[in-house]
């Protein structure tokens, strides 16, 4: 029974947070939007930001796993190809389906 | 009734139950810190991830049954990965050299294995085993298997949680085969895993990425 109530006890730890919490709100400046095959947990969505947070062309990134979309956001006057983004991505260790230039996306 | 106990706890663990994703390599340039622990051993694995095809890093661990230290330098590769639009799967070598210690004595230690993975975001599945030598000190062949659920889907930032439970056979032990229903929780570059097992006791493990 003591067993039983400490592997009880560990599964209590599970967080409350059921219902995550999303921070990511308002208007994206999204310039480049790159549908990824691969993406499936958080550690894909950090290891994109890492690779792309390296480059000076980019301002920012926002990582949508139930989309499985990486939205990227350039600084000013910069530009990166699609060329440059398929190779970051394929050398993070993943697969890049398509790569879609919109102007101005709200969410 | 003790054992109608335990196997309710574990069949709760399945169906609630996640996976895990202790990945042996990072993206290019990343560094990782593993630090596992349960009755049998504790280890210490920091590795570097010059592309994301593998990894060189050094490990020590220490095993119980004997009372052995190694040190070891070992290399991850990963040698396929499957990247579908909602899931991937992934396989990897593990392999390493080194020396291991026991009560005066020492002796070269050479280590290998296999460790593959499928998940999506709310199943996960892991096989690995490791053949393991170090001459007259320990030799062994371990295998471990993990299925999980996740409780709810994460998006990311969020803190992820995973329900697993963890098969282990390891044909040099007493207790051949042993189950370990466990937690997984990550946030950030952060991951900790606590489980227990009915006959060994408790496991513990922690993961930063940087």
């Amino acid at each position: 029974m003591k067993s039983l109530l400490t592997i009880l006890a560990i599964f209590a730890l599970i967080p409350a947070t059921a219902s995550a919490n999303h921070a990511d709100g308002g208007t994206l400046q999204k310039d480049v939007a790159v549908e990824v095959n691969g993406l499936v947990c958080d550690f894909c969505a950090r290891a994109l930001e890492k690779v792309f947070g390296k480059r000076d062309e980019v301002h920012g990134i926002h990582v949508d796993l139930s989309a499985g979309e990486v939205a990227i956001d350039l600084n000013d006057n910069q530009n990166m190809s699609d060329e440059e983004i398929t190779a970051l991505i394929t050398d993070a260790g993943y697969n890049v389906v398509k790569i879609n230039r919109p102007e101005i996306v709200s969410e | 009734m003790k054992h109608v106990l335990s196997l309710a706890v574990i069949a709760l663990a399945v169906t609630l139950s996640a996976p895990a994703q202790a990945r042996p390599v990072s993206y290019p340039g990343g560094w990782t810190l593993m630090q596992m622990n349960d009755v049998d051993n504790n280890s210490l694995h920091v590795h570097y991830s010059p592309t994301a095809k593998y990894s060189v890093g050094a490990r020590y661990e220490y095993h119980r049954e004997p009372n052995a230290h190694i040190t070891s330098i070992q290399m991850n590769n990963l040698i396929k990965r499957w990247n579908a639009p909602a899931s991937q799967a992934n396989l990897y070598l593990k392999s390493g050299v080194g020396v291991a210690y026991d009560s005066g004595d020492t002796e070269p230690v050479a280590f290998t294995g296999v460790a593959t993975d499928w998940e999506n975001r709310r199943f996960f599945t892991s096989y690995e085993n490791r053949l393991f030598y170090a001459g007259d000190i320990h030799k062994f062949i371990k295998h471990q298997a993990r299925i999980g659920v996740a409780p709810y889907i994460g998006e990311y930032g969020d803190t992820h949680t995973w329900l697993m439970l963890q098969a282990d056979y390891d044909a040099g032990q007493d207790d051949t085969f042993s189950l370990t229903p466990l937690v997984r929780v990550f946030k950030g570059p952060n991951l900790i895993e606590a489980g227990y097992n009915l006959d060994k006791g408790l496991l513990f493990n922690y993961v930063h990425r940087f």
